[in-house]
């Protein structure tokens, strides 16, 4: 079957930012940006759920991007925000150090990341892109809702100055 | 046949919702459709009306799949639809292969478009396609069919003919009086043997005949149709011009709701529940600063406003339940396809398939039925000669129940097999005790045994112990849904499965308790009573901590334990007494803070997954909190105990 | 633009989605108002209680069928003129013949691209406006 309808010339992507890094997740996928209120704990479940939220009217899982990736803990502040995602049937929030933006990027732009890079992040990465001499790193959202195991610390997913 | 214009996925994407959910319709439809149609396999009779239904159901779902452009749907929607044409044509009698080929169709199609929706890899059809156009092209034309019309209308002498003729008009369909309701209301007193549009001086008329038994007086109670009526005299009987066998489709004065937009009325209902009680909460406060007939006054409000709200909710319940037929059809299916994977006969029987569920439970209990029903098939029947040998009937029973019992419902999922072969589970187990001191088994301790995650993995054990794999899957799902899962088994006789689900699922009364500051909830109904207990009254016995209760020893769980909290080191403790006799438990927290009603928000997603928690709920406050599973509580606390004895 | 002045097109198929993707295709044309009927009935008795400007009528449909439809509302004196957009499936060239002969002004094979039946529309609307 062929599409007559052709490929996006520019996809939406929310950007954020965890530990002084830019990165960015597809806008098809974000239902909202929210302040982090309280999250309550969930007893024995893995290190990086840092608990639930309630936003909405329904309660979601609240996964601390920094704990994913093998950063340390920051307590919050008034930047942090939760980047509240929908992929695959799921909702859940993702906790990060702050999040503001909107931008497009044509598909071309995400470079495929250098293989030392690529080696140490698993499959979270899906590319690179320059913005205004900021480097991105565009991530697959899909990867890192994954129940796997997070990231040791010390093998965090950005080791490139930026 | 392929298209090479596909229409453009963001104009199509509007339609994606109403395109699944009309194929659903109709393919519920062929299912049941297909069922009925097999006791037609060689025989010289067609059921003309079940065929035109079923070719009537792959010519729309052909149609709706080309115009989303899923051609995959589209092709094999054609084949089946032009299997269908030539046998409801009579040019064809319908063939085992025919069937087969007809039930094989119609799982691929279900496959094609579901995973069109869960954008999954779509399974290929060329295979079902040939097999199909073979059938077609192998038809054994030498015997041409008569037409049949099963279940005659066996009571044709209490029923008598009517021709009702209903004029439209503007004043009629402004007061909700048009051709569609009159013939739903008319559908509910008999049948409708045919509808003709007429014109009648001029204007337009729709004479309807309908043959029922209604009295004079049901009839009378049509009056505000406004329909003219007489009775159609023996003589001129009219014979049905659309056949009444088949599933016959009712014509239904219901509306079609967004199970979507049903969730977020509940959640409407749900807040104010919560709403509610931060209402009475904060009446209790200012009770000392108002009269007590301004107090008495605010509490008849306020009660009043309680006992409307608990009908709004319960009617919304209401809209969201549908009839449990809906899974066991699906049911009959399966079982058709398991009994012939394992070559084993087997009859399902079905009752109570009008005892309403939660539209929200029907998708859950899917696959728990599918594996408690899959694993009787497989395991608990035995093969024709074992049967036969044992002076069983050769078919094997599979029964599926359903009924209500207070605010329940219970489904029992039961066989007349070789039953649970306990030695053999025991063997797996052996630090189990599954016999009680007479000898008799207990049921509990063998589910939870069957149940245990990781046994289900050993494949060879799972056929000796005749129990399969999945249970753990099962258990799961069950307490997923806040429901009870109990087995009973006789060996040489059979294994029920008993299902205890609450009907209203959403909302339901709460214990609230703390435990190292955290708060947490437990399902009233999980909790036999309240207990306090004082700081030295605690003792230990082996590593485990009891005290006295009512002249028993009542064995402890600390929910800080279990949960990795820190442990209440000073002042008194509150438990929950959980279960009853010799199998009570009590749970320690820190507090008891009160009995709430919450609103059950599930924790769905993987991430929260983990045992002891089945549900949050939130108090008002925006702050989440967790609703306790305490089976799982119990069960993980063995472990943690047991770790902790090693120390 | 009160209704009264907008073009009443009926939609007439048994499947809710074929109705949906209709309408929504032509939304575009404007000082239209469209209203949809479930059946051959249903779509007889709207048309018995006011006049349309345009009918799309899908053939296969339970009840009574498409062309018994086109039948009775071409004998109505009203509506010998009112243009009639059938809907049928491939492979059936006879049906569609059939439909013609019957008093269909074109028919349009499922499935059909939105903006072929914009066109068609707006084609047999702008015919019908300059007949009156």
């Amino acid at each position: 079957m062929s599409t007559t309808s052709p490929a996006p010339t520019s996809e939406e992507f929310v950007l954020f930012e965890l530990v002084n890094t830019h990165y960015a997740v597809r806008s098809a996928f974000v239902r909202r940006l929210e302040m982090l209120e309280s999250v309550t704990p969930v007893p024995n479940a893995t290190e990086s759920l840092e608990g639930v939220v309630l936003s909405r009217g329904r309660i979601i899982p609240a996964v601390n991007l920094r704990v994913r990736f093998g950063f340390p803990k920051i307590p919050y502040d008034i930047r942090t925000r939760l980047i509240v995602v929908e992929a695959d049937n799921r909702t859940v929030g993702l906790i990060v150090d702050a999040a503001r933006e909107f931008t497009s990027l044509p598909p071309a732009e995400i470079q495929q990341a250098p293989q030392a890079i690529a080696n140490l992040n698993g499959d979270y990465l899906e590319g690179i892109a320059t913005i205004s001499g900021r480097m991105i790193l565009v991530l697959r959202l899909d990867e890192i809702l994954k129940i796997a195991d997070d990231l040791p610390a010390g093998n965090p997913v950005s080791t490139i100055e930026s | 046949m392929a298209d090479l214009n596909q229409p453009p996925d963001d104009f199509v994407n509007q339609f994606l919702d109403d395109y699944f959910a009309e194929c659903e319709e109709h393919l519920a439809v062929v299912r049941a459709g297909l069922l009925n149609l097999e006791r037609f396999v060689d025989s010289s009779i067609a059921d003309t009306a079940q065929l035109d239904e079923l070719f009537r159901s792959f010519h729309t779902i052909k149609g709706i799949s080309g115009m989303v452009g899923l051609s995959p749907a589209e092709q094999l929607a054609h084949e089946m639809e032009g299997y269908l044409r030539v046998l409801r044509q009579g040019e064809a009698l319908l063939s085992k292969e025919g069937f087969d080929s007809l039930i094989e169709g119609t799982k691929v199609l279900e496959e094609v478009i579901n995973a069109h929706k869960t954008h999954a890899p779509a399974p290929a059809i060329e295979r079902t396609i040939e097999i199909l156009r073979e059938v077609v092209a192998g038809k054994d034309t030498s015997v041409t069919p008569a037409k049949g019309q099963p279940e005659q209308t066996q009571k044709t002498e209490d029923k008598k003919q009517w021709r009702f003729l209903f004029a439209p008009s503007q004043a009629r369909s402004e007061a909700g009086i048009n051709v569609n309701t009159v013939r739903a209301r008319l559908q509910s007193i008999g049948d409708i043997l045919s509808t003709t549009p007429l014109v009648h001086d001029g204007d337009v008329l729709f004479e309807l005949i309908v043959s029922t038994s209604a009295s004079e007086s049901e009839l009378d109670a049509l009056k505000d149709l406004e329909l003219t009526s007489e009775p159609i005299e023996p003589e001129e009987k009219v014979e049905p011009i659309t056949p009444t066998s088949g599933t016959s489709q009712t014509i239904s004065t219901s509306v079609r709701v967004d199970l979507v937009r049903l969730d977020q009325l509940m959640l409407l209902v749900g807040e104010l529940v919560v709403t509610r009680a931060r209402l009475e909460k904060n009446l209790k406060s200012i009770r000392t600063s108002v009269t007590p007939v301004q107090w008495r006054q605010l509490q008849e409000v306020h009660v009043a406003f309680g006992k409307q709200l608990r009908d709004l909710r319960n009617d919304v319940m209401r809209v969201r339940m549908v009839p449990i037929a809906e899974v066991f059809d699906r049911m009959r299916f399966v079982v058709r396809d398991i009994s012939r994977e394992t070559r084993k006969q087997v009859i399902l029987e079905l009752s109570g398939q009008e005892t309403e569920i939660d539209k929200f439970l029907v998708e859950r209990l899917m696959d728990p039925l599918l594996h408690l029903v899959r694993n009787s098939i497989s395991h608990g029947i035995e093969s024709e000669e074992q049967r036969i040998a044992a002076g069983k009937p050769a078919e094997g029973h599979i029964y599926l129940r359903a009924t209500t019992a207070g605010e329940l419902v219970v489904i029992e999922v039961g066989d007349d097999g070789r039953g649970i072969d306990v030695k053999s589970v025991a063997a797996q187990a052996p630090e189990v005790a599954l016999w009680d001191d007479e000898g008799r088994i207990d049921f509990d301790r063998l589910l939870e045994t069957i149940s245990a995650p990781g046994l289900s993995t050993r494949d060879h054990a799972d056929r000796a112990s005749g129990r399969g794999v999945g249970m753990d899957v099962v258990a799961r799902a069950i307490s997923d849904l806040d429901g009870s899962l109990s087995v009973f088994t006789e060996a040489g006789k059979g294994t029920t499965f008993r299902i205890e689900l609450p009907l209203t699922l959403a909302i339901t009364d709460a214990l609230i308790a703390t435990a190292d500051a955290q708060t947490f909830a437990i399902h009233r109904s999980a909790v036999q009573e309240v207990i306090e207990i004082e700081p030295g009254s605690i003792k230990v016995l082996e590593n485990n901590e009891i005290i006295l209760h009512r002249d028993e020893v009542l064995p402890l769980v600390r929910l800080s334990r279990v949960f990795n909290l820190k442990d209440k080191k000073e002042g008194s403790l509150h438990a929950f007494v959980i279960g009853t006799g010799n199998r009570a438990t009590g749970l320690v927290v820190d507090k008891v803070l009160g009995l709430r009603e919450v609103v059950v928000r599930s924790l769905s997603d993987p991430l929260t997954d983990v045992p002891g928690v089945g549900g949050a709920t939130e108090l008002g406050d925006g702050r989440p909190i967790l609703i306790l599973d305490v089976m799982e509580i119990l069960n993980a606390s063995r472990h943690v105990y047991a770790s902790q004895q090693s120390h | 633009m009160s209704a009264e002045n907008k073009r009443r097109i009926l939609i007439v198929d048994d499947s809710r989605t074929m109705r949906r993707m209709v309408a929504t295709s032509l939304s575009n044309i404007g000082e239209c108002r469209f209203e949809e009927a479930a059946n051959g009935l249903e779509a007889i008795e709207r048309l018995v209680l006011g006049p349309a400007d345009l009918m799309i009528l899908d053939l296969n449909m339970p009840e009574l069928h498409g062309i018994e439809v086109l039948k009775f509302v071409r004998a109505r004196p009203m509506y010998q003129s009112m243009p009639v957009i059938v809907l049928t499936t491939k492979g059936e060239e006879s049906v569609q013949r059939e439909a013609m002969a019957a008093g269909a002004s074109l028919y349009l094979t499922k499935p059909f691209s939105a903006i072929e039946l914009e066109a068609k529309v707006r084609g047999l609307l702008a015919e019908a406006g300059d007949k009156a």
